[in-house]
C-alpha cells in the first residue's frame, strides 16, 4: 500500500451517555483512563511494522469524548503514533471535543501537541434542547469552547449540530444556524436525529414521556440548513457536512472516497485491501487482549469485489463530486455506466441522480432520498 | 378372488368428524401397515394436509379382512376430502364405490357438508352405513345424533355404529357392516373392458399413474388400452394396488381397485372421469362419469419478480399433473405484467394451490382477489363469460350481467339463526327455509350470489355464530344483478389488478373500505399518492397516502461501514417483495386487501 493513510483513534469514554447515543462509548469508567491509553500505545506500537511504507496525512480522534482524557495522554498517543508512524508534516491532526470538557488551558496544551483541527460536538445553543438530550454543557459553554479555540490558535473549528431533537423547535434551528456562522467556525455537521435501540431516548418515546418534532416540522429543519449554511459560505460537501472551501474534513472524506485507514482502540475499525477489521467492543477485553499481544479484532470481514462496488457507490454518492467513472473504472475494471444501465435510468427518471459524461451525483432529491439510490446499487443477488 | 368377497367404500364425513382417524384405524385393524409403519393420518400424504388436518387429494387403499364368518374379504377403501371445495374430488370417489361409511360426530351432530355429502352418495345408489364416532367424549350424545340423521336425512339409524376411532372402540364392527352391508360389486366377465378412472398422480418414472376401478373385465400388463373420452391407445405396463404404497399385481379383476401405468406423458390423455377399455375389444358404452369440474373461482396469480414467469407455468402444470380440478390459463395485467387466470373449485382449494407454489416450488406470488364467473350480455347481443373484473366492457356495451347463484345450507344452534338471517340478508341472500334439525339446531337455505360467499360471507357466519355454524353450497343458477366495476386509481392510474366486480348499491361502501385499507398498506413514497375508488369516470372515494419527507443515512463513517449496508440490504429486501406499477409500489398484500376488508 503505497497510499496515503487514514489514522483513526477511539476514545470510548463520556462522562454521561447523551439519550440518543448508541456509540460504543461508556461513562463511569475513568479509572480504566491510564490503561486505556496504554494499551492503546501498544496497538499502535506493534501494528506499526506492516504500515512502515505507508505515509499518514489524516489522524483522528474521536469517541465518546477524547477530551475527557487528560491532555498529557492524548498528547502522549499523538507521539507514540508519530514515533512509529510516518505521520506527514501538513497532516490534518483532529479531535472531537466536549464542550463542557475543554477550557482555554487545555485546547492550548491541545494545539501545541500538533492537533489542528477541532471537532467540537455542541448539536445546539439552545439550553433546552440540549438538556433534553442529556448534554453535559450549555449552549454558552459550547460557543466559549469555540471562542477558547480560536484563542489557543486553532483555525481549523468544526462544529455538529443536530436537528428532530426532543423538544427542539424550527425556530431552535433557526438561531443555532445563525450562532454557528457567526462564530469563528470553519465547517458545520449538520445531523438528523435518528432514534437508536436500546437508547434511553427510544424508551422514552415509546413510553410516551418524549415527543420528537412533527416530521414536516423535521423536514423544515433539514431543508433549512441545506440553504442556509451555504447561503453563508458553507458549501455542503457531503449530505451532512458543510464547510468553507479548503476546510473540509480530510480524514471523512477517506471513508467516502473508499480509501484506507488504521484504527486503533476498542471498536474501531480499519480498512485496506479488501479487508474491514473491527476491535472489540469492549474496553476491558480490548486492554486484556492488547497487554497479552493477542488481536483485539472480533470481527474480520473480507468485502468481495460486488461488495465493495455497493459501497463504493453509496459512500462515494454521499459526497458533492459523486462517482467519477474513470475513477470507478480504475479501481474495479468496471465501466459504471454500462454495468448500472438499468439502475442509472430508473433513478435519473426519478430524478434522483444527475448523470453528466464523467460521473454520477446525487441531485437534492436525491439527498432526500438518499437511500433509495444507495440501495439500488447493491450486488445483484442470484438471478 | 371372486367378486362376491369384494367390496368398495368410501367415508364420508363433514371436516373434522374423524374420517381420516377412521381410515388410519382400518388400515391399522387390519394389517395392510405394521403398527411401526403407521403414522397419523396415513392417507393424508401432502404436508399441507397433514398440518391442516384436512384431506385434499383423494386416496385409495387395500385392505384384506378375515370375516367373522371365516372368509377372506378383500376391502378397497376410498378416501375423500371432507371439504366443500372438493365435493368433486368426493363425487369422483364415489363413483368407484357401492358404498359409503357416513361418519357423524357424536358431539356435534349433522353438519352441512354431512348433509352434502350424503346427497353426493345417494345419487351413486350407495349403501350407507351410519358411523357414529368420537363416542368416547364425555359430551357424546350419540341417541340425539341418531334422531337427526333419522328426521334430517331419511335414513334409518337404529343401527349406527357406535365408533370411536380415536380408542378404536368399534372398529371390528364397522368391518362386519362393510362385508354384511356392502353389496360386493356387480360385473359381467364376459363384457368388454371397463375400467373407471377415479383419480390419477404423475410419477417421473412411469408417467401418469391412473387410478382405477374395473368394472368390467379385467387388466394385466403387456394389455393394449384404450381411453374412451380422449381416443388414445397405450400399453399397459404396470398394474397394481394400493397397500397403501403402490405394490404391482399380476392383474387386476372385475370390482377390483388399483392403478395402471402405461408410460403416459400427458395427463390429459387419461382424465379423470374418462373409462379404460380394451383396445383389441372395445366396449360399446363408456361408463357414466360423475358431476364434471366447474372451477367456481377465479384469481390472477402472478409472480413478484416477472422472470419468475416461467418457472410459474412449469410449477402449475406440474401441479396440474395431479389436480385435474386446477385450470390456468395465462393473462396480461397492465399493473402486474405477464400471469396466469386460475380456476379453483373455492377459497380453501385456491389457497392451497397458492401455498403449494410458494411452499413446493419456492415462488413468491401476487394473487388478486377471487371473483366468480360473470355472464355479460352485450347490447350487440354477444354473451361474454368473465373471469377478470378488468375485462368487464365498458358500461355502454352492456345490456345486462347475470351472476352465479347458489343454494348455500347453514346448520347452526337457534341462538345464531338471527344473526345467520341477518348476514345473509346483507349477503343479497334470499330467504328459502329454515328446518329445526331437534330442539336446538337448525338448518337454514338461502339462495346466495356466490360472489358472497367468497368475498366474506364464511368467514363473517364463522365469527357471528362463535364458529358454530356450518356451510355447504351448490350452485344452482345465474341471475341477473346490478353490478358495476370499482375501480382503483393509484396516483391517478387505474391498477387493473386491483378492479373488482361489486352490487351497485355496495360499490360506494365497498370502495370507502379499500382505499381506507390501501391506505394503511401502500408505504409512503417520495410523492404523496391519492388512492380512489371510482366507478365509471366516477370517484368514488379518495385517501391520501403522505409523501415520506425523508429517506437518508444522516452519518456514516469508518466504523459503521458494514451496519449501514445490511441496513440499505433489509430496505432492498423489502422492496423486492414490491410491485412496481407506474411510478408507485405495491406490497403483495394490496391485491389480496380486495378480499378481506372488515
Amino acid at each position: 500500500m503505497t497510499d496515503l493513510l487514514g489514522v483513526y483513534i477511539h476514545i470510548p469514554f463520556c462522562r454521561q451517555k447523551c439519550f440518543y447515543c448508541d456509540f460504543p462509548s461508556y461513562a463511569g469508567l475513568e479509572k480504566l483512563f491510564d490503561d486505556y491509553a496504554a494499551a492503546l500505545c501498544r496497538e499502535i506500537d506493534r501494528r506499526s511494522g506492516l504500515f512502515s511504507a505507508c505515509r499518514v496525512d489524516t489522524v483522528f480522534f474521536g469517541g465518546g469524548t477524547p477530551t475527557l482524557l487528560p491532555v498529557k495522554t492524548l498528547t502522549s498517543i499523538l507521539e507514540t503514533l508519530q514515533r512509529r508512524f510516518s505521520v506527514l508534516g501538513d497532516a490534518e491532526i483532529s479531535t472531537e471535543a466536549n464542550p463542557g470538557t475543554i477550557d482555554r488551558e487545555t485546547l492550548r496544551a491541545l494545539r501545541s501537541a500538533g492537533f489542528n483541527r477541532l471537532s467540537i460536538g455542541v448539536q445546539s445553543f439552545s439550553d433546552r434542547v440540549l438538556q433534553a438530550a442529556g448534554r453535559i454543557h450549555t449552549g454558552r459553554q459550547a460557543i466559549q469552547a469555540v471562542l477558547a479555540a480560536q484563542a489557543a490558535g486553532f483555525d481549523n473549528i468544526s462544529i455538529d449540530l443536530m436537528y428532530g431533537l426532543p423538544e427542539q423547535t424550527l425556530q431552535d434551528v433557526s438561531s443555532s444556524l445563525r450562532q454557528a456562522v457567526d462564530l469563528p467556525v470553519s465547517h458545520v455537521s449538520v445531523y438528523g436525529l435518528k432514534v437508536e435501540e436500546t437508547t434511553p431516548l427510544e424508551a422514552a418515546l415509546s413510553a410516551g414521556r418524549v415527543t420528537l418534532p412533527e416530521e414536516d416540522d423535521e423536514l423544515a429543519m433539514y431543508e433549512l440548513a441545506t440553504r442556509f449554511l451555504p447561503d453563508h459560505g458553507y458549501l455542503r460537501y457531503e449530505i451532512s457536512n458543510y464547510a468553507q472551501p479548503g476546510k473540509e474534513c480530510r480524514h471523512n472524506l477517506k471513508y467516502w472516497r473508499y480509501q484506507s485507514y488504521l484504527g486503533f482502540g476498542a471498536a474501531a475499525c480499519s480498512f485496506f485491501a479488501d479487508e474491514r477489521l473491527t476491535n472489540t467492543m469492549d474496553v476491558r477485553e480490548y486492554i486484556v487482549d492488547v497487554n497479552a499481544d493477542k488481536s483485539p479484532v472480533a470481527i474480520k470481514e473480507r468485502i468481495e469485489k460486488d461488495t465493495a462496488m455497493a459501497e463504493y457507490v453509496f459512500l462515494a454518492l454521499r459526497t458533492k463530486e459523486g462517482i467519477r467513472f474513470a475513477e470507478f473504472f480504475h479501481r474495479f475494471c468496471v465501466d459504471f455506466p454500462s454495468y448500472y444501465m438499468e439502475e442509472i435510468k430508473t433513478l435519473r427518471q426519478q430524478q434522483l441522480i444527475y448523470v453528466t459524461a464523467h460521473g454520477i451525483g446525487l441531485t437534492v432529491l436525491g439527498m432526500r432520498f438518499g437511500n433509495r439510490v444507495f440501495a439500488a446499487f447493491l450486488p445483484k443477488k442470484n438471478k | 378372488m371372486d367378486t362376491a368377497h369384494i367390496r368398495n367404500f368410501s367415508i364420508i364425513a363433514h371436516i373434522d368428524h374423524g374420517k381420516s382417524t377412521l381410515a388410519d384405524r382400518l388400515i391399522e385393524y387390519t394389517g395392510a401397515l405394521s403398527a411401526r409403519e403407521m403414522e397419523n393420518q396415513v392417507l393424508d400424504q401432502m404436508d399441507l394436509e397433514r398440518e391442516r388436518g384436512i384431506t385434499i387429494k383423494a386416496q385409495a387403499v387395500r385392505l384384506e379382512y378375515k370375516a367373522q364368518n371365516g372368509e377372506e374379504y378383500m376391502l378397497n377403501l376410498i378416501d375423500t376430502p371432507g371439504h366443500v371445495d372438493f365435493t368433486y374430488e368426493v363425487s369422483r370417489s364415489l363413483a368407484a364405490c357401492e358404498g359409503a361409511l357416513l361418519v357423524v360426530d357424536a358431539t356435534q351432530g349433522i353438519e352441512a357438508q354431512t348433509l352434502a355429502n350424503v346427497y353426493l352418495a345417494l345419487e351413486h345408489d350407495l349403501e350407507i352405513i351410519v358411523v357414529i364416532n368420537k363416542i368416547d367424549l364425555p359430551s357424546a350424545d350419540p341417541e340425539k345424533v341418531k334422531h337427526e340423521i333419522e328426521e334430517v336425512i331419511g335414513l334409518d339409524a337404529s343401527d349406527a355404529i357406535l365408533v370411536s376411532a380415536k380408542t378404536g372402540l368399534g372398529i371390528p364392527d364397522v368391518l362386519e357392516a362393510i362385508v354384511r352391508k356392502i353389496p360386493p360389486p356387480r360385473t359381467n366377465l364376459t363384457e368388454p373392458l371397463r375400467a373407471l378412472i377415479f383419480d390419477s398422480h404423475f410419477d417421473s418414472y412411469k408417467g401418469v399413474i391412473a387410478y382405477v376401478r374395473i368394472m368390467d373385465g379385467s387388466i394385466r400388463p403387456g394389455m393394449k388400452v384404450k381411453t374412451m373420452a380422449s381416443d388414445k391407445v397405450f400399453e399397459v405396463t404396470d398394474v397394481g394396488v394400493f397397500r397403501p404404497a403402490l405394490r404391482n399385481i399380476d392383474e387386476l379383476g372385475p370390482g377390483q381397485v388399483g392403478f395402471l401405468a402405461a408410460s403416459v406423458k400427458n395427463v390429459k390423455d387419461t382424465r379423470v372421469g374418462d373409462t379404460i377399455t380394451d383396445a383389441t375389444r372395445p366396449a360399446a358404452q363408456p361408463l357414466t362419469g360423475y358431476r364434471k369440474i366447474t372451477p367456481m373461482v377465479f384469481c390472477g396469480l402472478y409472480t413478484v419478480d416477472s422472470v419468475d414467469y416461467e418457472a410459474l407455468r412449469d410449477a402449475l402444470e406440474k401441479l396440474q399433473l395431479n389436480d385435474a380440478s386446477l385450470v390456468f390459463e395465462p393473462e396480461t395485467s397492465v399493473a402486474l405484467g405477464f400471469g396466469f387466470r386460475c380456476g379453483f373449485l373455492g377459497l380453501l382449494h385456491m389457497d392451497v394451490i397458492k401455498e403449494r407454489l410458494e411452499r413446493e416450488y419456492d415462488l413468491s406470488l401476487i394473487t388478486t382477489a377471487p371473483n366468480v364467473i360473470y355472464k355479460v350480455y352485450k347490447t350487440d347481443g354477444q354473451v361474454l363469460q368473465i373471469d377478470n373484473p378488468a375485462h368487464l366492457p365498458s358500461p355502454q356495451e352492456i345490456e345486462h350481467i347475470e351472476e352465479p347463484y347458489v343454494k348455500a345450507t347453514v346448520i347452526v344452534p337457534n341462538e345464531f339463526v338471527g344473526a345467520v338471517m341477518e348476514l345473509s340478508q346483507e349477503k343479497r341472500g334470499e330467504y328459502k327455509d329454515m328446518k329445526y334439525l331437534d330442539t336446538t339446531r337448525v338448518m337454514l337455505t338461502y339462495h346466495l350470489p356466490l360472489s358472497e360467499i367468497i368475498y366474506d360471507y364464511f368467514d363473517r357466519l364463522k365469527s357471528s355464530t362463535r364458529g358454530y355454524a356450518s356451510l355447504d353450497y351448490e350452485l344452482t343458477d345465474y341471475q341477473e344483478s346490478s353490478l358495476v366495476k370499482l375501480d382503483i386509481l393509484l396516483n391517478g392510474e387505474p391498477v387493473d389488478a386491483l378492479s373488482v366486480i361489486v352490487h351497485r348499491d355496495r360499490a360506494q361502501y365497498r370502495g370507502r373500505l379499500l382505499v381506507e385499507k390501501l391506505r394503511g398498506i401502500i408505504p409512503r413514497q417520495m410523492f404523496e399518492i391519492p388512492v380512489q375508488a371510482a366507478i365509471g369516470n366516477k370517484v368514488v372515494a379518495r385517501e391520501t397516502v403522505r409523501a415520506m419527507r425523508k429517506d437518508v443515512l444522516a452519518k456514516c463513517y469508518g466504523g459503521d461501514i458494514t451496519r449501514k449496508r445490511k441496513l440499505l440490504e433489509k430496505q432492498k429486501e423489502g422492496k423486492k417483495r414490491m410491485k412496481q406499477v407506474g411510478s408507485v409500489e405495491i406490497p403483495q398484500e394490496a391485491f389480496m386487501a380486495v378480499l378481506k376488508i372488515d
